[in-house]
């Protein structure tokens, strides 16, 4: 099939925002999504952004059956690990059902890669659920490692009241 | 006790190096650092950061019993949530053992709450792994939630030759 792999724009959020959603609808938590365009706009484009974005485009001729040629994305961003230096998280991989099993999802993965080597990156890092069993396959088919179950790593978060009432501390 | 609480500088990049040894020793991976203190110099104190870091000081006559003032770092950076937005995630907590008890952890992870917060962030995010119970202990009274056990995710990772693979879009 025919795509394209591009840096995306800011006229891709509405696009990018559907997406989120419809991969949040798949994981199961769609209630959890608060991120409307306009904040992905204001982040990934400015001076600093927080992500950088990469979008998966079919030709007119092949889009969707809802009239979208945007069919993918992968959303990551540059962290560092204190033990190895520079790496890069990827944040989200999707492809829209009817394109799945055409190489996009993979061509997406591989170019965020790329991306991540050219920046001197030596890890590329992600989250999975762990009955989501498509994309675990995906992923060790590729030469993942599952740090969880291999390591015990566990990933642990502060929000709402508990963050402000930390914060509050703060000398 | 009394210490401080500040951003850490160019300087201090030689005790963030030892400290990070002595947290990797904990942590029983001293064999995995591959980072120098050149490295984060480069890394944390140029134009585009990959990281910040805050130190945990205290005064000359409450030095460790090797003559350190540093006493204490975190090691954080900004990252994004595709459900939520701006997020800051923190990649090392430290504090050296004879130090411990004494409220300056807690201090050091209120202020990357506190600078996270200024920010726009909404969420504080970080790892533990599953047998460090005294780090879940401390985390869990302070009112975070293990993202892990309660929802699934996995912490996933690509290096080395498979990182080099995908990105060459081998597999």
């Amino acid at each position: 099939m025919r795509f394209t792999i591009c840096a995306a724009k800011p006229e891709d959020c509405k696009d990018i925002e559907r997406m989120i959603m419809e991969l949040a609808v798949y994981e199961k938590m769609p209630d959890q999504v608060k991120i409307t365009h306009k904040e992905l706009e204001r982040d990934g484009f400015g001076p600093n952004p927080f992500y950088q974005c990469l979008v998966a485009e079919v030709p007119e001729e092949l889009m969707s059956k809802d009239g979208h040629t945007k069919v993918g994305y992968a959303l990551f961003f540059y962290t560092y690990s204190t033990w190895k230096g520079r790496t890069v998280y990827m944040e989200d991989l999707y492809v829209m059902p009817e394109y799945r099993g055409k190489g996009i999802g993979k061509a997406l993965m591989a170019t965020v890669a790329k991306v991540a080597k050219e920046q001197h990156c030596v890890r590329l890092q992600f989250s999975v659920l762990d009955w989501n069993k498509p994309s675990l396959d995906f992923y060790l088919a590729k030469g993942a490692e599952d740090l969880t179950a291999k390591e015990g790593w566990h990933f642990l978060r502060f929000h709402g009241i508990a963050l402000d009432n930390l914060a509050q501390e703060a000398p | 006790m009394d210490f401080t609480i500040r951003a850490a500088t160019l300087e201090d990049c030689k005790d963030i190096s030892r400290m990070i040894l002595e947290l990797a020793e904990h942590e029983k991976v001293s064999d995995q650092i591959k980072i120098t203190q050149r490295d984060l110099e480069q890394d944390g104190f140029s134009k585009n950061p990959f990281f910040h870091g805050i130190i945990a000081e205290v005064p000359e006559h409450l030095k460790s019993r090797d003559g350190h003032t540093k006493v204490g770092y975190s090691l954080y950076f900004y990252t994004y949530s595709s459900w939520k937005g701006r997020a800051v995630y923190m990649e090392d907590l430290y504090v050296m053992p004879e130090f411990r008890g004494k409220g300056i952890g807690k201090a050091l992870m209120a202020k990357v709450s506190q600078l996270g917060l200024a920010a726009g962030c909404n969420q504080l995010n970080f790892t533990v792994l599953n047998w460090n119970k005294s780090s879940l202990d401390f985390y869990r009274k302070q009112g975070c939630w293990d993202v892990t056990s309660e929802l699934g995710y996995h912490c996933m990772r690509c290096e080395g030759d498979a990182l080099e693979h995908l990105a060459q879009g081998d597999l």
